[in-house]
């Protein structure tokens, strides 16, 4: 039986990559990657608590729900990437300053 | 006519001084005067024939006296008045006589000078001061005619301006005529804050003010009026020490001698006769005012001046030098004459030696113009006022000789000459009064009785040299001419010399005491009669000295024995060198004067100038500073305000990337120091 | 318009009427002054012949002055501060009345000297009238504000007339002259603020500029800054006393007095001539006058208390004055410097209080006002002739320029106290009246009269000497031949000032009542005023 702790630090670890590579890419695309990736750090938190209720499975189905949502965050944001791109040719977020004082 | 006279005597007096401003006032306002000479002998001569008029009714009768209100300042009305006393009438008489004569010598001795008109215009302006000085009744008007005397005499001495030696005589003249004066002016205001008036006869009269005010503890006191008592004797100072300076007696004797520098005939009349006299003729006015000091001070002075002046003389070889240091001698006689309180004496001698003075003055003058006019025609350089130049002139101007030795006589005090009278009244009267004094006073008589003999010599000196032995210029030029004086010139001094006799002056040739000037001006006490030995002794001893002393001079320099040369002798030089005073007085006054004014100046313009520049110049750089301060300091404040938002908001800007990331991270780093915090500080 | 108005305002009218006309008329300008400053003349002639001296002794009583006019003129409520009045108030007594006359005589003067200004003609004259109307309003003011307006109105015109006429350090002098005298007038102002608010008019019960009642201790206002009674004090002095002090230094400066008087060398030096005579003439004068008319009249207290110190400064400045004068080598500096000198026999003989004192003072203006004309016109005309006044480039002008010469000598004898001139009564009675206050009220020491005197010797000294440098012995000059064609003898129309100005101070010497008979009851009025304290 895998203890409740190892996913917690997959989970974790998945977080942490996600985090780091919104914080240190500067293409967007990867941006997107990693917030995936701590979307799916948090649902991989869910599915491994789900096993505390075992009648409803409420954490499956929250899991479920959020893939489908982040799915379609996905697409938002990829169309967003590539009317940036036309407009820019540039899909580094650094570089699109036009707002900037 | 008789009535009309009567009537007006004080008007005629004062026509008689204003006749001689007339001459002034024709000659220089119309600028174009050739008539000078005519103008003005006219009017002297009317204003002698009115001051004959005026003395003759006035002499020995009831003083006149007239006044008109001149000016009123405060509560005090200032009159302008005439005084006809014997006293008064008496100088109007000498000094309109002997201007007269003055003015025909003139004619000639003067003629042809480039300036004749200025000449009679400056002697008409003398005469007008002097006849003006003698009758005026009030101190403050004779304090006036006091200065214009001086302001003529400047004029006169500086006639030949463009000499500068007579430019520098006639200022140094004034100038310490003008040192006087402020002693005059100072005894003014003593008399005028003490008595309130200063009318001669209200002052000075029996029973008048001076003589009834009284010195109580120290105090004078006049009425209501008090002063310390010490103003008594500084305003008899103050006013001697004016008469020293017109007097030309020592210490202000300098001016004397270098007024030679002006005409001869000037000299006669202006440096020897009358303006001179004028210090004499002042203390006679205001005589009751000195107390015992004063007098002494007087006597003292006099006979100092008159020692010191004979000794002066005895060295001189300009021949008009000569003559000024006697002149200073025998003032120092007449000083003599009131400090010992022998007043009559000292007016008595006054009128004598204006007689004997001018004349001897005139006679020189005489000489001189004929010297100048060989030198002229010789060509010849040389000093024709030197004495050493001359010589045997005996024969060739014998009539000059002769009054010239008569006026000499007279100057030595010789029986049977004016002078004899007159100076021996003042050295009987001085010895008298000398009994019964302390040493000091004692040596007054005696130092007057030594220059009496000095006196004798010393115009003998100048007599035989002058006239006798043979011309000395004779061997350089053959074609020297001399003549006898024109005219003009001979008649005057003829005149003059009757009056270096005893004749017009008294009838007995041996006692003073009959002279009738002597007799009839009095001062306030009646003349001692005190019958002592000294009536016959002192002119006994005076005439065997002088006689002595004239062999002594003829056998020196009549004779043209070899006479022993003195040149060497300290004390000789010393007397030639007129006792240094000149160089002293350079030396202290002058140098002294445009030192100090040389470092006022300095002063003024490093101290106080440098203090208000200095204050300019803080003002300036206070303003700079201040300047500096607003622009940098005030200004600075503001902006630096202002900067400092700016900055402060350049470092926030910063903060502002506008990049997700960056806010991410921050985001994430202030979780994470949140969680930090919260996982070591559980207890915050 | 009454006769004060009209005497005061026409000048100002020609120079309006100077500067309306075209520049084409300018050498017509000198004859539009000359005009009306001979009209001034008539005016203050018909006003000297019909003054009363005696009746009238004006001082403090206004029903006593001649030829009032008062009016009404600035009236502003202030609520709460009282109501403001100021009034145009003039009249005449014996202390100003000479110096109408004095001033129309040397304005004369000074305009016939104007010949000799080439440049800028109308600016030239129209400043001059303004100076003129400036001055006499000065001297007819009763007002003290109106008289404060036309002592700083003064100030404008001798800025630029110094400023832009002068020599060569002309903007020196100019800007020292005005500063030294704001200097005083602003100090003066304060005076005058403190004095409105301690004084009011008996008649209305307001403040008041009134002169008059300014003199009179009952219209104080009970425990005011310069109430006599109250005695206040200000840094530890009597506040009268320091109101005095200040009032005075404001007219000390202009008089001038040792240690402010260096103002005056540099001026006189750097003026043009007529500014020069204009300057040493009247201006001098107002610090005189100002003293005796307000200093004295309102502050009598003050006065006796500072008359020993008055006393000083006059002795000082007369010696100190002539010292100096006895070192200068520029015979204008000279002539300045002794005015200095002159101008301490004023105050020796005001700080006196005595009636020969006082007397004496008045007439050693009017005659230094007559003397010092003379005396800078006559600089001005050899400087005018070759641009030099060294003593030492010139020597024996007497043969050159003989008319000259006589001038000169009647000049230099007339200023060192020569009598039969006007300057010998003057200084004699001002010593006269130092010497015997002493006894009469004790506020001098006798000394002083006697070292005052002092100058009198000194003034002979620098004077003559300067006439045996300049005029005696060969004639020698610093510019050679070309200086002897230039240097001729004095025209008809500076012989004509000249000759006239011989005569005023001719007459004033030998007749002196025409001053004293005029001034004489007004002299004893103050004196009576001041002995009331």
């Amino acid at each position: 039986m895998i203890p409740l702790s190892h996913f917690m630090f997959v989970s974790a670890a998945l977080f942490c990559i996600g985090l780091f590579a919104i914080l240190a890419k500067r293409n967007a695309i990867m941006m997107l990657i990693g917030i995936e990736f701590m979307l799916n750090a948090a649902i991989l938190n869910f599915v491994a608590f789900s096993k505390h209720d075992k009648l409803a499975s409420g954490g499956q189905v929250f899991a479920l729900f959020a893939i489908v949502l982040a799915a379609a965050a996905v697409a938002v944001a990829l169309a967003i990437i590539l009317n940036v791109y036309k407009y820019y040719r540039t899909i580094d977020p650094t570089r699109i300053d036009q707002l900037r004082d | 006519m008789e009535t009309f006279i009567q009537g007006n005597l004080s008007l005629l007096a004062v026509v008689a001084a204003l006749l001689p401003l007339l001459t002034f006032l024709g000659i220089l306002i119309p600028s174009k005067s050739s008539r000078g000479a005519s103008l003005a002998i006219f009017n002297i001569a009317v204003s002698f024939l009115i001051s004959a008029i005026l003395f003759f009714k006035i002499w020995n009768a009831e003083p006149i006296q007239h006044e008109i209100n001149w000016f009123t300042i405060g509560q005090t009305t200032f009159k302008a008045g005439i005084l006809l006393n014997n006293l008064s009438v008496l100088m109007l008489l000498l000094v309109s006589a002997i201007a007269l004569l003055v003015h025909i010598y003139s004619i000639k001795y003067m003629e042809g000078d480039a300036f004749l008109y200025r000449y009679w215009a400056y002697l008409g302006l003398f005469c007008f001061s002097m006849l003006s000085l003698v009758i005026t009744d009030n101190l403050l008007l004779l304090y006036m005619f006091w200065e214009l005397v001086g302001f003529s005499s400047y004029l006169l001495i500086g006639f030949w301006f463009t000499k500068e030696s007579a430019a520098l005589a006639a200022k140094k003249a004034f100038i310490m005529n003008r040192l006087g004066d402020l002693g005059f002016l100072t005894g003014i205001m003593i008399v005028f804050t003490q008595f309130k008036t200063l009318n001669i006869s209200e002052l000075f009269n029996e029973g008048g003010l001076v003589l009834s005010a009284v010195i109580q503890n120290g105090l004078w006191l006049n009425g209501t009026n008090q002063m310390p008592s010490i103003w008594l004797t500084i305003a008899g100072l103050a006013f001697f020490f004016g008469a020293i300076a017109k007097s030309a007696q020592f210490p202000l004797h300098t001016w004397l001698p270098d007024a030679m520098e002006g005409p001869t005939s000037v000299s006669s009349l202006i440096h020897a006769a009358t303006m001179v006299a004028a210090g004499v003729f002042l203390l006679g006015r205001i005589y009751p005012l000195f107390d015992a000091t004063v007098l002494m001070v007087i006597a003292s002075i006099g006979a100092f001046t008159a020692l010191m002046a004979a000794t002066i003389a005895l060295t001189q070889n300009d021949i008009k030098r000569i003559l000024a240091f006697s002149t200073i001698s025998q003032l120092g006689f007449m000083m003599i004459a009131m400090g010992v309180g022998a007043y009559s004496a000292s007016i008595f001698h006054l009128a004598t030696h204006a007689f004997f003075k001018c004349l001897l003055f005139l006679a020189a003058g005489s000489v001189i113009h004929e010297m100048a006019h060989v030198k002229a025609k010789s060509g010849l350089d040389f000093d024709h006022q030197d004495i050493q130049n001359m010589g045997g002139l005996r024969k060739i101007m014998p009539v000059t000789f002769i009054t010239m030795a008569l006026a000499s006589l007279a100057l030595s005090g010789i029986p049977f000459t004016s002078g004899f009278l007159s100076k021996d009244a003042i050295l009987i009267q001085a010895f008298e009064w000398s009994d019964g004094q302390s040493i000091w006073a004692k040596l007054i008589p005696y130092a007057a009785f030594l220059t009496s003999g000095l006196t004798s010599f010393y115009i003998a000196r100048l007599l035989f040299k002058v006239f006798f032995g043979s011309f000395r210029l004779q061997n350089l030029s053959k074609n020297i001419q001399l003549h006898e004086a024109p005219n003009a010139m001979k008649y005057v001094l003829m005149v003059l010399a009757v009056f270096c006799l005893f004749i017009p002056f008294s009838q007995n040739p041996f006692d003073y005491n009959s002279a009738w000037i002597f007799k009839e001006i009095t001062g306030l006490e009646p003349a001692h009669e005190v019958q002592s030995n000294y009536h016959l002794f002192i002119p006994v001893t005076v005439s065997i000295l002088t006689f002595v002393l004239i062999y002594l001079a003829y056998t020196w320099y009549g004779k043209r024995l070899a006479g022993p040369d003195f040149s060497k002798n300290p004390l000789f030089r010393f007397a030639q060198k007129q006792w240094y005073f000149n160089e002293l007085y350079t030396r202290l006054f002058v140098n002294g004067t445009t030192g100090l004014s040389a470092i006022s100046f300095k002063f003024d313009r490093l101290v106080v100038d440098g203090l208000v520049n200095l204050l300019g110049k803080i003002g300036v750089l206070f303003a700079a500073t201040s300047g500096w301060f607003d622009s940098y300091v005030i200004d600075g404040l503001v902006n630096g305000i202002a900067s400092f938002a700016k900055t402060i908001g350049n470092f926030a800007r910063h903060l502002q990337t506008g990049r997700l990331q960056h806010y991410l991270l921050t985001m994430v780093l202030v979780v994470l120091t949140f969680f930090v915090i919260k996982l070591f500080f559980p207890g915050i | 318009m009454s006769l004060l108005s009209l005497l005061i305002f026409l000048p100002l009218v020609a120079g309006l009427l100077i500067l309306i006309l075209p520049s084409a008329w300018q050498q017509r300008y000198k004859y539009i002054s000359l005009a009306a400053v001979g009209i001034q003349i008539i005016i203050a002639a018909f006003i000297y012949l019909n003054f009363d001296g005696n009746t009238f002794s004006g001082i403090d009583v206004q029903a006593k002055y001649q030829l009032v006019e008062r009016v009404p003129w600035i009236n502003l409520n202030l609520g709460r501060l009282g109501y403001l009045q100021i009034d145009y108030f003039l009249g005449i007594d014996g202390l100003s009345m000479p110096f109408l006359v004095l001033t129309s005589i040397v304005m004369l003067i000074a305009v016939i000297s104007s010949w000799e200004i080439k440049t800028n003609l109308k600016g030239y004259f129209a400043l001059l009238m303004l100076l003129n109307t400036a001055v006499l309003g000065v001297f007819c003011a009763l007002d003290f504000f109106l008289f404060y307006i036309f002592y700083e109105l003064m100030l404008l015109p001798l800025y630029f007339l110094i400023g832009m006429w002068g020599g060569v350090r002309r903007e020196y002098a100019a800007i020292k002259f005005f500063l030294y005298t704001l200097f005083g007038s602003v100090f003066m102002l304060l005076v005058i603020i403190g004095l409105y608010f301690s004084v009011t008019d008996p008649v209305t019960g307001n403040h008041t500029f009134n002169m008059l009642y300014m003199m009179n201790p009952a219209n104080y206002v009970q425990g005011s800054l310069f109430s006599t009674i109250a005695n206040q004090q200000l840094f530890g002095m009597s506040a009268r006393l320091v109101g005095f002090i200040v009032l005075f230094i404001a007219f000390a400066i202009k008089v001038p007095i040792i240690p402010l008087h260096t103002w005056l060398p540099d001026a006189h030096v750097e003026a043009p001539t007529p500014v020069s005579i204009i300057l040493a003439g009247i201006l001098l004068k107002i610090g005189g006058y100002g003293t005796l008319r307000i200093c004295v009249s309102i502050f009598p207290d003050a006065a006796v208390q500072s008359a020993w110190w008055l006393g000083l400064i006059g002795v000082v400045s007369i010696i100190y004055g002539a010292l100096n004068a006895l070192a200068q080598k520029d015979l204008k500096r000279l002539i300045a410097y002794s005015s200095v000198s002159h101008m301490g026999f004023v105050l020796l003989g005001i700080a006196s209080v005595t009636a020969e004192g006082i007397s004496g003072a008045m007439l050693q203006m009017i005659s230094h006002g007559f003397l010092s004309t003379m005396l800078f016109f006559l600089v001005g005309v050899i400087y005018n002739r070759v641009h030099s006044r060294e003593i030492h480039d010139f020597r024996g002008l007497a043969l050159l320029m003989p008319k000259y010469t006589a001038f000169v000598m009647i000049a230099f004898f007339a200023s060192l106290g020569l009598p039969g001139f006007s300057a010998f009564i003057a200084e004699a009675f001002s010593l006269i009246g130092a010497f015997t206050s002493e006894s009469v009220n004790g506020l001098l020491p006798r000394w002083m009269a006697i070292a005052g005197s002092v100058g009198i010797l000194l003034g002979a000294a620098y004077l003559l000497w300067t006439l045996q440098r300049m005029f005696f012995g060969e004639t020698r000059l610093m510019g050679g031949e070309d200086w002897r064609l230039k240097l001729t003898d004095i025209n008809g129309r500076e012989a004509f000032a000249l000759a006239s100005l011989t005569v005023f101070a001719l007459l004033l010497g030998i007749f002196p009542s025409l001053a004293f008979g005029k001034m004489n009851a007004s002299v004893l009025e103050l004196i009576r005023l001041v002995n009331l304290k």
